[in-house]
């Protein structure tokens, strides 16, 4: 499944179930941000059953933004039991995410 | 036992001359295989507007061209994985390509891998690409007419696009780590005169000024380690290119800056391996000369292929 933009209370109410969710905070005027939407999407196919996968656009949702504490965009940030387990910047490849999703679950 | 299916054509990297050799070699009947890290297009896919590729009046956004590349090399028959390419073994034979997702063999490889500006290193730099953070002013500088733009850097490419964008912009402002520039001569006397670019020596950028695009720079001069912020619109960075030849040192043979040595035909040293785009010698890279390489590579891998090189 592609990833699914979502806004403050999806993410509050996906988040707070203790799920494991990997959210891109993106914009739409972020040009590097659309690069690693193809791959992000494919990353959304591969871990879909295993996590959620989710797009967060910081121009509609400038409080969450703020309230997660992004300060450059794209960022990923993968959550787990409520809160945040590990953040990626900027991601040259989607080699980079696959690794990042890895490690930080088996830490 | 494993199946390994063997491809006549595996070309790493997916930008404009990669899916180029894609449409080319899909249309040829060819088994076709594009290689791409992220997404399509490399730095094309970078450039908000792209005013220099002829057939769109209009200009055309350089994410939206790249898709379109993708989606026509598909609709022949191409396939594209998103890999990170690891290891070439390009002697074997079949040709041997491992990346972050498997093992892929090809009796011909194209190379377009690309190359990349560049970076300040600064932090917020890759967000305000397109934002007024640019790395090629014969792309982008359109969008800085009547505007303030600073030009990062001392060498021929950075003098030239310090007077190019002096024709446009309404003051450009050259920033260097050094006092005097290493270009050309013929760039110094038109710079020196031109009456709206002013030069920063000696100074390096230490932030980049942002809301949601660009609205100055800090710098810092390396000599008194004052610092100073400069207001302006946009900031080309100009500080050299690096092509993307890693996977190959050791089995192309490259030129001292590092691009595979291939003429006009695309072949490199190793038969049945082709360089196309940025990634080759070549006096002009843009996406024309780089959809040019791509149908010649799959024109000579033909010939190749059929055992008539």
């Amino acid at each position: 499944m592609e990833a699914m933009n979502i806004n403050q209370a999806q993410f509050e109410q996906m988040v707070g179930s203790g799920k494991t969710v990997l959210v891109d905070f993106w914009a739409p005027w972020c040009g590097y941000c659309r690069r690693i939407a193809p791959a992000y999407d494919q990353i959304g196919k591969r871990y879909g059953h295993t996590l959620v996968v989710a797009k967060v656009n910081i121009d509609d949702e400038p409080h969450l933004a703020e309230a997660e504490q992004i300060e450059v965009i794209p960022t990923l940030v993968l959550y787990r039991d409520g809160k945040s387990i590990g953040s990626l910047v900027a991601p040259e490849s989607k080699a980079v995410i696959d690794q990042f999703i890895r490690e930080t679950l088996a830490k | 036992m494993n199946f390994h299916p063997i491809y006549d054509i595996v070309i790493v990297g997916g930008g404009p001359g990669g899916y180029t050799a894609a449409l080319y070699a899909a249309r040829a009947g060819l088994d076709t295989l594009v290689l791409e890290k992220l997404s399509a297009g490399g730095q094309m896919a970078l450039t908000q507007q792209i005013d220099n590729y002829p057939g769109f009046e209009d200009g055309i956004d350089g994410f939206d061209l790249a898709e379109k590349m993708h989606r026509q090399a598909q609709r022949f028959g191409a396939k594209t994985v998103y890999a990170e390419t690891r290891k070439l073994n390009l002697t074997a034979q079949p040709k041997i390509v491992e990346t972050s997702d498997g093992t892929f063999y090809g009796k011909a490889v194209v190379l377009a891998t690309g190359a990349t500006p560049r970076e300040l290193g600064v932090a917020g730099e890759k967000e305000l690409v397109g934002c007024g953070v640019a790395y090629c002013a014969v792309c982008d500088s359109m969008a800085y007419r009547g505007k303030t733009v600073a030009v990062v850097g001392g060498g021929n490419s950075a003098a030239a696009d310090a007077l190019l964008l002096s024709r446009i912009a309404k003051k450009v402002i050259l920033v260097h780590r050094r006092d005097t520039l290493r270009a050309t001569k013929i760039y110094h006397e038109p710079l020196l005169k031109a009456e709206n670019v002013e030069f920063r020596w000696n100074s390096v950028v230490t932030a980049l000024l942002h809301q949601d695009r660009l609205t100055g720079i800090r710098l810092k001069n390396i000599l008194s380690g004052e610092t100073s912020i400069v207001e302006c619109d946009g900031v080309f960075v100009s500080v050299g290119r690096k092509p993307a030849t890693e996977l190959v040192r050791g089995q192309l043979e490259l030129d001292r800056d590092g691009y595979v040595l291939a003429g006009e035909t695309t072949e490199t040293n190793i038969p049945g391996v082709y360089a196309v785009g940025d990634v080759r010698t070549k006096p002009l890279r843009q996406i024309v000369t780089a959809v040019a390489d791509g149908a010649v590579a799959i024109h000579m891998a033909e010939k190749y292929l059929a055992g008539d090189v």
